[in-house]
């Protein structure tokens, strides 16, 4: 009989808190069947997460400004050069007389590396936005593993770019001046452009191409891997493409910097030496 | 033409996974891919509730918009489809698709991503139908042959349902009315929560 005490009350002590909970409606209402339309926000909630903030950004991006902007850039850009060359015109400079030493051979070989990396990553992250003209299939496939050796290759070279040329790629004054005259390219005379080592065109150029080519290092990182949130994706997506446009933009400046507007000027990046009569002109403040 | 969807019915759903399973296994899907998967909210707690999902087959689908290669197009009974010979993996559509239906399997040469595999509504894909490419590509095209994909016909409680959208909304309609108004006319609340 005794022992049947302890476990008689803790039985009563048991029935007792349940009957008292359920009485109150505490302890089954929770058992009862939910809204199906609570279940279903809670259920939409894990499916799209916050797809509006960044999913739905991406995806009008993506689906028609990216590729117009690109367009845009490779089109419109080289047609503003072309009327420039056709109205303002090449400036030619005498390449006799005396020469100075400006870019020695470690230099031109970083950029040399660079150049050819980065012009790959041009034409096949072109290639990629512009795919469709393309079909896709093997061809952009080899396409997107050539863009990325030659980001592993392009990584380094602006490393070793910012090494040699961060000293002198600092802004000064006077590249103020030379904004305001726009490097005196819309002008047919020759005076003396305010510009040391290096112009305010080249230096912009510069920081963009290693500052920004890690930018682009590591939002292609995230699109190559995937090591990440589906969110970090889809802004690196959105950094790679409207960064990658402005580059691109730049490049084409560049290229027609060196190979038209100043006539012969891509010689100093093969030999390493410039001409007087260029230097005196073009930049003016450069102590030789 | 009808309008193939899936649904899937969530008082129902007992998140038995045989869904995912009967997919993986009858499609041969490689490692790492789920075409179909099964989320659970309030896991082990009341309200417990389970759904199945895979691709949406969406209207206006986000990733049709995005590819840049066109690899993704839709038929015209609505079920959205990949080319796997012209998609590059490049992943914008996983980056568009809420649903998170796109997959990639991993392993290929400097670790990229294969061509993007996700829920075919086992339709094939763009290969010749019953052909032997579509098969290693896509899998089985059920569709063709006139049967249900391989999920909803596994499903042991038949909460997931696919097929034209008309007939699914009558099957899910006609069940709902069963229940009583709303899903939850019989249960807990009528019997404990009378006023």
């Amino acid at each position: 009989m005794k022992k049947l005490i302890l476990p008689g009350c803790i039985l009563f002590w048991a029935m007792a808190t349940l009957a008292i909970a359920q009485s109150q409606g505490q302890l089954l209402t929770n058992f009862g069947p939910s809204p199906s339309t609570a279940a279903f926000h809670e259920i939409n909630g894990l499916f799209t997460g916050d797809w509006q903030q960044y999913g739905q950004l991406f995806t009008e991006l993506q689906s028609k400004i990216f590729s117009q902007i690109f367009l845009l850039v490779v089109t419109v850009v080289p047609l503003i050069f072309l009327l420039h060359y056709l109205v303002i015109g090449p400036m030619i400079f005498s390449h006799e007389g005396r020469q100075i030493y400006y870019f020695n051979l470690f230099a031109r070989c970083i950029h040399w590396c660079a150049a050819i990396s980065f012009a790959l990553l041009v034409l096949t992250g072109l290639l990629i936005i512009f795919g469709s003209l393309v079909g896709g299939g093997v061809l952009l496939r080899s396409g997107r593993t050539v863009h990325l050796i030659s980001a592993a290759i392009f990584s380094v070279s602006a490393l070793f770019m910012l090494l040699i040329w961060a000293k002198d790629m600092i802004y000064a004054p006077y590249d103020f001046m030379w904004m305001l005259i726009m490097g005196g390219y819309l002008s047919k005379k020759k005076k003396p452009v305010p510009a040391g080592k290096f112009n305010a065109g080249q230096k912009s150029w510069f920081w963009l191409a290693t500052l920004g080519g890690m930018v682009m290092a590591v939002s292609g990182y995230f699109l190559y891997s995937f090591q990440g949130s589906p969110d970090t994706l889809r802004l690196s997506a959105i950094i790679h493409n409207f960064l990658g446009a402005a580059m691109i933009a730049v490049f084409i400046v560049h290229l027609y910097m060196s190979l038209f507007a100043i006539k012969g000027a891509i010689r100093s990046m093969i030999s390493g030496y410039k001409a007087e009569a260029e230097l005196t002109i073009l930049h003016s403040r450069f102590k030789f | 033409m009808g309008r193939m969807k899936f649904l899937c019915d969530i008082e129902r759903c007992i998140d038995c996974s045989g869904c995912v399973v009967a997919c993986k296994e009858g499609h041969h899907i490689p490692v790492g891919v789920n075409r179909r998967r099964v989320i659970t909210i309030n896991q082990g707690k009341p309200g417990e509730k389970s759904i199945s999902v895979a691709c949406m087959h969406c209207a206006d689908a986000p990733c049709i918009a995005v590819c840049p290669v066109d690899a993704i197009y839709q038929r015209d009974d609505g079920i959205v489809l990949v080319s796997k010979e012209t998609c590059i993996g490049c992943g914008y559509c996983f980056m568009a698709c809420p649903f998170g239906a796109p997959q990639f399997p991993s392993g290929q040469v400097f670790g990229a991503r294969g061509a993007m595999d996700k829920c075919t509504f086992c339709a094939g894909g763009p290969e010749e139908t019953f052909s032997e490419k579509e098969k290693t590509l896509y899998g089985q095209n059920r569709i063709a042959e006139g049967k249900v994909p391989l999920c909803a016909a596994m499903c042991a409680t038949k909460a997931l349902l696919a097929g034209d959208a008309d007939e699914v909304a009558d099957v899910y309609r006609e069940r709902v009315f069963k229940r009583g108004s709303g899903a939850n006319a019989w249960g807990w609340d009528k019997a404990y929560q009378k006023k």
